[in-house]
């Protein structure tokens, strides 16, 4: 089992990673956030966020080419590993159980 | 200064004082040539400075282990007991004493003549400016170097 659920935050950018896929950089995933949401994205937060789900083993990181559009620094890309997939699976079981049956929120969908 | 300059003193900050900066930083160039906004690109620098300094703060760091022969144990921790040690404006031996004789001395001019207060205001502004400039110069001068990474713990 995972060490503690996932924060908001941490859960919306592991999600992003997945939605995007392979070529998950910082702002394809800032991007991704915004558009679906809705949430406005600091990059040096994201990174942050980022370092520590690497650190803690839900996701990998390798460096990509430099490149001129970006004063010559590389792209660090990203991937959500099979540990981080349980950990994400965990939350989800967590939040939709929480969810479950609460009577203010089942008032507002009828 | 013009934008462009701005922008590379921006960078200069973040890479100064933000590690592994690199991936970062390109990220905001590529997001700035989307937005084309100065404010944009020095609030996400601000913030991200902000969030590496918090994030150090909160860190505990192990204790690096190194290989110390006595004499040199000795030495350095010599040094970082005189990195810490008041300084001392008055010249008093006794610390804290000299600093709060001024003050009583001031506060008794005051008392004598009410229209010298700005003097010892100016007094203890200069003062304060004084002993920050000694410190930052014998930070600088000190073979340790200023504020040097030496191992510790930090917590909140």
């Amino acid at each position: 089992m995972a060490h503690r659920l996932l924060t908001d935050f941490e859960l919306m950018i592991l999600l992003a990673i997945l939605r995007v896929g392979e070529e998950a950089y910082g702002v394809q995933i800032a991007r991704e956030i915004e558009s679906t949401g809705g949430r406005r994205v600091l990059l040096g937060a994201a990174y942050a966020a980022l370092d520590r789900l690497e650190r803690n083993g839900l996701v990998s990181s390798r460096i990509g080419s430099p490149t001129p559009e970006r004063g010559g620094r590389a792209k660090r890309y990203f991937r959500v590993t099979a540990r981080g997939v349980r950990s994400l699976r965990e939350t989800q079981q967590a939040l939709v159980a929480l969810w479950r049956d609460v009577p203010q929120l089942k008032e507002r969908l009828t | 200064m013009t934008c462009r300059q701005a922008l590379r003193l921006a960078l200069a900050l973040l890479e100064r004082l933000v590690p592994d900066s690199d991936p970062l930083a390109g990220d905001l160039l590529e997001e700035f040539e989307r937005r084309q906004s100065s404010v944009w690109f020095w609030s996400q620098v601000l913030a991200a400075i902000a969030t590496a300094l918090f994030a150090q703060g909160v860190e505990i760091r192990p204790l690096r282990l190194v290989e110390l022969q006595p004499a040199d144990a000795l030495e350095r921790s010599r040094r970082m007991n005189l990195r810490f040690h008041p300084v001392n404006l008055s010249a008093s031996p006794v610390s804290a004493v000299g600093g709060l004789g001024l003050v009583i001395l001031g506060s008794l001019v005051t008392l004598v003549m009410p229209g010298a207060w700005w003097l010892l205001l100016a007094s203890a502004l200069a003062g304060v400016v004084l002993g920050i400039i000694i410190i930052g110069v014998r930070d600088q001068s000190s073979p340790a170097g200023p504020a040097s990474r030496t191992p510790s713990i930090r917590a909140r």
